[in-house]
């Protein structure tokens, strides 16, 4: 990796004094934020991102708070790291679908290190994108190498001009249990819907995942009581051991009697961003989970979905785990 | 492949006094037998197995708690005064003419030395082209930065497909496709495959899988300038170090000492100093300073070797009664620049009539190297598959079409392997013996078979030296290397049990050029090699110290034995010395004596049968390993605990080959995608099953038994896929994909 000097602030304001302006975006690689490090050190050692400066946002007070309220709210500082969540028993019994989505990240030692906040924000995991080498879409260049490459693990849904797939297990997890992102930048706070938080490559910029401006950063996630909610994240992984997710499905129901009464499906690992399946969840509604609901839901959840020539499988697969959530939660 | 170059018979008569043995030979990890003419005398015996303290039974590794602590030196570890670190600039095109500007490297603070590694044309990707030595890793690494490169790509072919299409760029200058048999003759085996009463046929595919060794390719070379040098390697062969290193430094062998105190495994890849060893000595003959040189990951991907992709055509005749009558194939090895490891077909089964074909493709990759039983996994995977076909394809059970069609002289020992197999994986009480699952259940069961062979004799290339101090301290001496299978433990044991000593008393001192020599660990040569010697050097030393007992306690040395600390003559039980006491009477000089290789403590030929059950998901693909099984004849496990490991250790690798691993490179960009270890994937713990390993019981000397451990494991996993759900996956990794487009293709069907 290029040198860089390395920078430990006190105070948040500290940190974005660092950044550059909100509109700045030519310069948004001149400064890395460091939390766990586990996505950006990648990066660093392929060169993806060749830093002046990196800021290690470790020491900031008040940044890793795992706070359960008396409504049943949860909030979730971005320097939570995943094992803290995942070891969580108050989390998984509020939210078993984040607590599982956070103990199926990688391994161990990544989600002793990981955070919340570098979860969420980390790059895609292509690998065209990740060699350096490869000038691809998501880096500057023309094309999108998986479209026409070896794209087994890339997007069905979502995709173009970029096919990467989000990276992320907590996200669809965290966008199913209806969650907000609370940013901080230069000029204050804003709170935005998790959902909206993640750009595809055809509305945001192709270069970004999310809607971070330069001067921003994520400073926690604010999860609804689920009081009520039934809830469970599946994800298929190549090789248990430690794995991304091929795809993933992160799954609320609010059940009565065995009725549906609300539904949340939120896909992983097959579009560039969480994708929530809306037509499925609204087809359950007022349904009991059998067979003929399952395979509707899980036909809905992949309408629209597009195979590149080798990722296929992923539409069966996803709609396997789909019916397998379903199960489990009815 | 060379086991066909071995006669049956002996070439003549042994002269009087002499005995003809089999005696392996490993060139760069490749083995092939000899017979050789030995002296045919009596020495020291294994003894019967009841009877044995140490040897064969179970000891924990004497070096594991260094390893475990991390106070054990790998030659990544090492840290030495005034030491530069090295990296090496790889060719980042798969073809192309290379012109280097070093000037820049060489300016930069830090930055030390800079040489080129001496290719205008570089033909295969990745290749090291130029290495900087400088202060500090990184520093080395800005030096490779700063190297000024200009590349003018030539056409290239990656794959062994591009390379294979019509005016396809030549890799090779004598083509791409290179038949390397000579025998065309089909005529027999087509006339028996046009009678057969069932046809089968396929073609498999494996794809190139890496040596993955957690200690990467390198060396540490400690010169400073003058007429010494030391070199810690990460070696399979201590020996195979200095004369490499010397030419490099402009020494001569003898001024080398090459130390390898551990390494973190080769399977294959480590013999010699290799490209990135030139270059780190390049360096320190340079700069006269010591140069670490150990690659990163990419690099060990891209240049330190592979295992031969392939593809298998296979064609058989079968009988309804059971017996192949008929075997065709055609085989051709993905070997990338190089040959490619040989893949013989048929493997084990015996056909009435058999043809093979060899042939091998070039790409514009890093060469094949040896890896663990080098081109019989890739056969196995095949000729196991095409077993089970035509076994379904007549109904018969798979086990018992397997009996009905072993090879002469081995079919009492595959026959008992099989059945043992069968019955520890619960065979009798399948469903599915003779067809496969075609209910409509979500989850699956299945079992699958295969079988293994190998040499795994010694040879006489080991000298070793015992030396016994009037402290009473005793050290068995030996520059072999330990690659991690437990060496070093059994230097010490069999020296304790043969000098009636607790393990602890004895300290193995090895992997330094300037001990007693010792093969190369290739083709599983390693213990029956050794074994023998530090037996035989053991059973010297005793005799000496029992001559010298002799003259100071009066009796008969030959009546004199050992055990407990204790040393006394059996026919007097009165005349009895402490070890200690019988040390101190050695004066200071102590004793030393020397051991050579004798052929009758080792012995050669290891089979083995192997099973696995699995479990299929249809709806997600998902295969599950459940149970696997190894049963494998050894000849003398020397220690139980490491013997254990090696099989856990084939199935764990097997499997890792069957379910993940298979290096992808892109095809237009010319572009290595997976070479780390994200993407290229290695079981890991929560991928392996309960396995269980049986060794047979087996009067033989000792035996290299790692290699068949990794033959079968992943045809049988393949095997029990099929088994299990109705798909036969003919190209590893068996990865879900390929699962589920198969079971919806037989959905269709």
């Amino acid at each position: 990796m290029r040198a860089f000097d390395w920078i430990q602030p006190k105070t948040l304001d500290q940190v974005l004094e660092l950044l550059p302006g909100p509109r700045d975006t030519k310069q948004r690689d001149r400064v890395k934020l460091l939390a766990g490090g586990q996505d950006l050190l990648g990066e660093l050692k392929e060169y993806l991102v060749q830093p002046e400066q990196v800021v290690d946002l470790k020491s900031l007070p008040g940044l890793a708070a795992l706070e359960f309220a008396a409504d049943g709210g949860i909030t979730i500082s971005a320097l939570v790291t995943l094992a803290a969540l995942e070891s969580s028993a108050e989390l998984r019994t509020r939210s078993p679908m984040i607590a599982e989505a956070a103990g199926s990240v990688a391994s161990v030692q990544i989600r002793n290190q990981g955070t919340v906040g570098g979860n969420l924000c980390q790059r895609p995991r292509c690998w065209y994108y990740r060699r350096e080498q490869a000038l691809c879409i998501k880096k500057g260049g023309a094309e999108c190498f998986a479209y026409g490459g070896l794209n087994k693990y890339n997007a069905i849904l979502g995709g173009g001009p970029s096919y990467i797939v989000h990276p992320s297990d907590l996200a669809p997890a965290l966008v199913a249990a209806g969650a907000s992102a609370v940013i901080r930048g230069k000029k204050g706070e804003r709170r935005i819907e998790l959902e909206r938080f993640f750009t595809l490559p055809s509305e945001g910029s192709v270069l970004r995942e999310n809607v971070l401006a330069p001067d921003e950063l994520l400073l926690r996630v604010e999860v609804p009581p689920q009081t009520g909610w039934r809830s469970t994240y599946l994800k298929f992984r190549e090789r248990s051991s430690y794995d991304f997710a091929l795809s993933a499905v992160a799954l609320a129901l609010k059940l009565d009697g065995g009725t549906v009464r609300e539904a949340r499906i939120v896909l992983g690992g097959v579009a560039p961003i969480p994708w929530r399946a809306d037509k499925a969840e609204a087809a359950l509604v007022g349904k009991k989970i059998d067979d003929a609901s399952c395979k509707q839901a899980a036909e809905l959840a992949l309408v629209g979905a597009e195979a590149l020539q080798y990722n296929g499988y992923k539409i069966p697969l996803t709609q396997a785990l789909i019916t397998k959530a379903l199960r489990k939660l009815s | 492949m060379t086991r066909e170059l071995l006669q049956d018979k002996p070439p003549r008569e042994p002269a009087p006094g002499k005995k003809w043995i089999r005696v392996t030979k490993v060139v760069n990890g490749i083995d092939s037998e000899v017979w050789e003419e030995v002296d045919d005398v009596q020495g020291p015996e294994w003894g019967p197995r009841d009877k044995l303290r140490l040897v064969s039974r179970a000891i924990p590794r004497v070096d594991g708690p260094e390893k475990v602590t991390g106070r054990a030196q790998f030659s990544h570890d090492v840290r030495l005064p005034g030491m530069l670190y090295a990296k090496v600039l790889r060719c980042p095109r798969p073809c192309a003419k290379v012109r280097l500007d070093l000037d820049a490297a060489r300016r930069l603070k830090g930055v030390v030395g800079v040489v080129e590694l001496g290719v205008d044309e570089v033909k295969w990707l990745g290749r090291p082209i130029a290495a900087v030595a400088a202060e500090t890793p990184e520093l080395a690494e800005d030096g490779l930065r700063a190297i000024v490169a200009s590349y003018e790509d030539q056409p290239f072919a990656v794959t062994p497909a591009r390379a294979q299409v019509d005016g396809a760029p030549l890799v090779n200058s004598k083509g791409n496709l290179r038949g390397l048999s000579r025998n065309t003759d089909t005529s027999e085996v087509d006339a028996a495959l046009a009678k057969a009463e069932v046809k089968v046929k396929g073609t498999w595919r494996v794809p190139v899988q890496h040596h993955a060794s957690l200690e990467t390719h390198g060396i540490v070379v400690d010169y400073r300038g003058g007429d010494e040098a030391t070199v810690y390697a990460s070696t399979q062969g201590t020996f195979t170090i200095p004369g490499d290193a010397a030419g490099r430094l402009g020494l001569k062998p003898n001024q080398v000492t090459a130390v390898v105190e551990h390494m973190g495994g080769g399977f294959g890849s480590k013999f010699g100093i290799g490209i990135e060893g030139q270059a780190a000595c390049l360096l320190a003959k340079e700069t006269k300073r010591p140069v670490h040189l150990l690659f990163d990951r990419a690099s060990e991907f891209h240049a330190a070797g592979n295992r031969s992709g392939g593809e298998h055509e296979l064609e058989a005749g079968v009988s309804r009664a059971g017996e192949l009558t008929a075997f065709k194939a055609r085989v051709t090895r993905d070997g990338g620049i190089s040959d490619g490891a040989g893949q013989p077909q048929p493997y084990i089964y015996a056909p009435k009539v058999a043809f093979a074909e060899q042939r091998c493709v070039h790409t514009n990759l890093d060469g094949h190297r040896a890896m663990r039983a080098p081109g019989h996994p890739q056969a196995s995977f095949a000729m196991e598959g095409l077993m089970d076909e035509a076994a379904y394809a007549i109904g018969m059970d798979l086990v018992e079409f397997r009996k009905r069609n072993l090879p002469e002289g081995k079919r009492e020992l595959y026959a008992r392997q099989l059945d043992k197999c069968a019955e520890l994986i619960g065979w009798a009480a399948h469903a599915h013996r003779s067809k496969w699952d075609a209910s409509n259940a979500e989850l699956k069961t299945g079992i699958g078979f295969g079988l293994a062979r190998w040499g795994g004799g010694g040879g006489k290339d080991c000298r070793v030296e015992v030396r016994i101090a009037s402290d009473g301290s005793v050290e068995v001496l030996s520059g072999t290397q330990d690659l991690g299978t437990g060496t070093r433990t059994y230097c010490a044991s069999i020296v304790a049990e043969e000098l009636g000593l607790e393990l602890g008393q004895v300290r193995a001192r090895i992997g330094r050029s300037t001990f007693g020599n010792a093969n190369p660990s290739g083709g599983s040569t390693t213990a029956a090699s050794l074994a023998p010697a530090v037996k035989h050097a053991a059973w010297n030393a005793k005799r000496a110290l029992f001559d010298k007992l002799a003259e100071l306690l009066g009796g008969e040395a030959r009546n004199f034995a050992c055990g407990g600390n204790l040393i006394y003559d059996a026919t007097d039980k009165t005349r009895h010395i402490g070890w200690k006491d019988a040390c101190a009477a050695l004066g200071p000089n102590g004793l030393a004596a020397q051991g050579e290789w004798q052929s009758h403590l080792a012995a050669n030929d290891i089979g083995g049968a192997q099973a696995a059950k699995v479990q299929v998901d249809t709806t997600t693909g998902e295969v599950k390993v459940l149970e696997m099984v190894a049963v494998q004849n050894c000849g003398l496990v020397l220690n139980e605990l490491t013997a254990r490991s090696q099989l856990n250790g084939g199935m764990v690798q097997a499997l890792s080959y069957g379910l993940f691993e298979e290096r992808v490179v892109d095809p237009d960009l010319g572009l290595f995608l997976n070479a780390n270890f994200e993407d290229y994937k290695l079981a890991g713990c929560k991928d392996i099953p309960k396995m269980l390993a049986v060794f047979e019981d087996d009067p033989r000397g000792v035996i290299g038994m790692a290699e068949a451990a990794v033959i079968p494991g992943h045809s049988a996993i393949a095997n029990a896929v099929r088994n299990a759900c109705g798909v036969r996956v003919y190209e590893m990794p068996l990865t879900c994909d390929k699962i589920l487009n198969g079971l919806i293709a037989l959905k269709k069907a």
